[in-house]
């Protein structure tokens, strides 16, 4: 694999009064170039700092960090220069047009007045901003200014973008033309390294992921091979409340042969199967021979959450605060 | 010649702003104004007290208002800085290959170009009461106040990356503000004072600036107490700016 991003055992604490957190404990990933590579993680996982310990805004604790050739301690202005960063915040000033922000961001990246002021035409028109160019940025919609932070993060033609939470706060008409844009530029040959806690948006957009929690990576791969992974799909058992029906089903089905996993989330028992369709008139057959009532069944093909799931124990939706598009914390 | 381009660059948006915001400047006007209108008929009485030459007391008073406003101008900057660390401005500067230096830096220029300005007014306004210019030294303090602002901005601008949040900054400016102008004799001379008083000043970089302003605004400008106020105020700019260029350099975490 051709790496842009190779990192060793990246760790990162932060001290305060009130005790330290380990924000990153270790982890080790590889970007291949020309790829989406994706970051899903719940609210405080440690996707934010990865980020900017990888864009040399925070100093790393211990491991190693290479992008696109250059080491990211050693080399930080090297760095700088062949990245793009887009933060969860944006950053594009207010008080200006957008057009004098992509100029300024862009000379401010070393480019002459004239080339810089094509390339942010050329941006503007690409990513559909050329009718709001002169205006203020504190008048443009959150889809609008998000585009324009993008168009801020790849003003220079990096060959890294880095986009932490590319879409929270968009609705999904936005959300979905941002993915558009993003595919546009890796098909142009961009690198993207985005991170994320909507499933969906890990599932459509990236080529490959990391899942992170608790400052680790849990597990990584293709969004395919990693649903794959859980194998089967997923049966989600609603059921009535009469003494213990959870745990008498939960006991019932998991000595079945064709449940390969099963959790019990009290009102309703979530099990995995090689084949839905066989497994459900089984199912039913069985607890209605027990007595037990079922208020909804429910058959789905496994998500990213089942993989979370498997992996920590908790929903993606519940851990941290899920998937609304709240949560700027941090 | 990076940094040059770079802090250019960056002075550039920052005076575009300030003059896209007349509210801002009209205030900025109005604060030195008023101090000379409601305050010069207070001292009309003043000439013949021990500690004041002569030469009418304007020309205490309006020196003093220029330190005031040079040391107000640069220990504000970092309001704009915690604001700009909040909306992820300053990340975003910090991700391009801009001189650090210039990120700092550029902003406090086109504070300086504003005092200037607002300098200039003050002097003009000045002169209507009575003030006497002696221009070899107004432009040798010009210099002294930019060192002071620079100064002061740099500090400013550091303690608010460093502070991160309006209510921390906040505390740390006023409370290291209020005795540094007590301290100084910014309104009336601090010869008045005490003997302790007078020690205590000698501590106090912004009373180094505040009695060589007094003397260049007589025309006295090859005097002990101008040299004092260069040997004080140099150094410490130096150390503050290269201070303040590393925190930028470090973690803004
Ligand atoms: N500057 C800081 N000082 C102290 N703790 C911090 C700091 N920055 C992050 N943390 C802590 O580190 C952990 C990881 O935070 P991080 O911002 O990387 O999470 P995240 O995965 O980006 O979450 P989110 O989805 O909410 O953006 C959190 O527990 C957070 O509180
Ligand atoms: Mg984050």
């Amino acid at each position: 694999m051709d790496s842009i991003i190779t990192t060793h055992e990246l760790k990162k604490s932060f001290r305060s009064p009130r005790g330290s957190v380990d924000a990153v404990r270790g982890v080790s990933f590889d970007v291949a170039r020309g790829e989406i590579f994706g970051f899903l993680g719940p609210n405080g996982a440690g996707k934010t700092t990865t980020l900017r310990m990888l864009t040399t805004l925070l100093p790393i604790d211990g491991g190693t960090a290479v992008v696109a050739g250059c080491d990211v301690a050693h080399r930080p202005k090297a760095v700088r220069a062949r990245i793009g960063y887009v933060s969860q915040l944006g950053g594009a000033d207010a008080m200006a047009t957008g057009a004098e922000n992509l100029v300024l961001q862009g000379r401010l990246y070393g480019g002459d007045l004239a080339t810089v002021k094509a390339r942010a035409e050329a941006l503007m028109e690409i990513l559909d901003l050329a009718e709001f160019a002169h205006r203020k940025v504190k008048t443009y919609s959150g889809g609008q200014r998000r585009r324009l932070d993008v168009a801020l993060g790849i003003i220079h033609e990096p060959e890294v973008l880095f986009l932490d939470e590319p879409s929270t706060g968009l609705d999904p008409q936005n959300r979905a033309n941002l993915w558009d844009h993003v595919r546009a530029l890796r098909d142009r040959g961009t690198t993207i390294f985005l991170t994320t806690h909507y499933l969906e948006e890990a599932d459509a957009l990236c080529d490959r992921l990391v899942i992170m929690d608790h400052g680790e990576i849990v597990v990584e791969g293709t969004p395919r091979d990693l649903k794959r992974q859980v194998a089967g799909e997923s049966v989600v058992l609603s059921l009535r409340d009469a003494d213990g029906a959870g745990e008498r089903a939960s006991a019932l089905l998991g000595a079945q042969p064709y449940v390969r996993e099963l959790s019990d989330e009290g009102d309703q028992v979530r099990l995995y199967v090689e084949d839905g369709g066989e497994a459900l008139p089984q199912i039913l057959r069985l607890l209605d021979a027990e007595h037990i009532g079922v208020r909804s069944m429910h058959l789905s093909e496994p998500t990213l959450d089942d993989v979370f799931l498997r992996q920590t124990g908790r929903s993606l939706r519940d851990a941290g605060s899920g998937t609304g598009d709240e949560g700027r914390a941090a | 010649m990076k940094t040059v381009r770079d802090t250019g660059l960056l002075f550039h948006r920052y005076i575009v702003q300030m003059l896209r915001n007349p509210v801002w400047l009209v205030v900025g006007f109005s604060t030195p104004i008023l101090y000379l209108v409601l305050f010069t008929p207070l001292l009309k009485s003043l000439p013949g007290v021990r500690g004041f030459p002569t030469g009418g007391v304007l020309q205490i008073f309006l020196p003093g208002i220029l330190a005031l406003l040079a040391f107000a101008s640069g220990s504000s900057a970092g309001f704009g800085t915690i604001f700009e660390l909040q909306s992820g401005l300053i990340e975003r500067l910090r991700v391009t290959p801009a001189s650090r230096f210039a990120i700092l830096f550029g902003p406090l220029l086109s504070g300086l170009v504003t005092m200037t300005v607002f300098d200039a007014v003050v002097v003009a306004v000045g002169v209507g009461f009575g003030f006497h210019v002696h221009w070899a030294g107004l432009a040798v303090l010009t210099v002294l106040l930019w060192l002071l602002a620079t100064l002061m901005g740099a500090f400013s601008t550091a303690t608010a990356l460093v502070t991160k949040e309006i209510s921390a900054f906040a505390a740390v400016i006023n409370g290291i503000n209020l005795p540094i102008l007590l301290l100084a004799g910014v309104l009336l001379p601090i010869s008045l004072g005490p003997l302790w008083l007078r020690v205590l000043a000698h501590l106090n970089p912004l009373y180094y600036l505040v009695v060589a302003a007094r003397s260049l605004a007589v025309g006295h400008i090859a005097t002990a107490v101008v040299w004092q106020a260069f040997a004080v105020l140099v150094p410490l700019c130096v150390v503050v700016l290269a201070w303040a260029t590393r925190v930028f350099r470090r973690a803004v975490a």
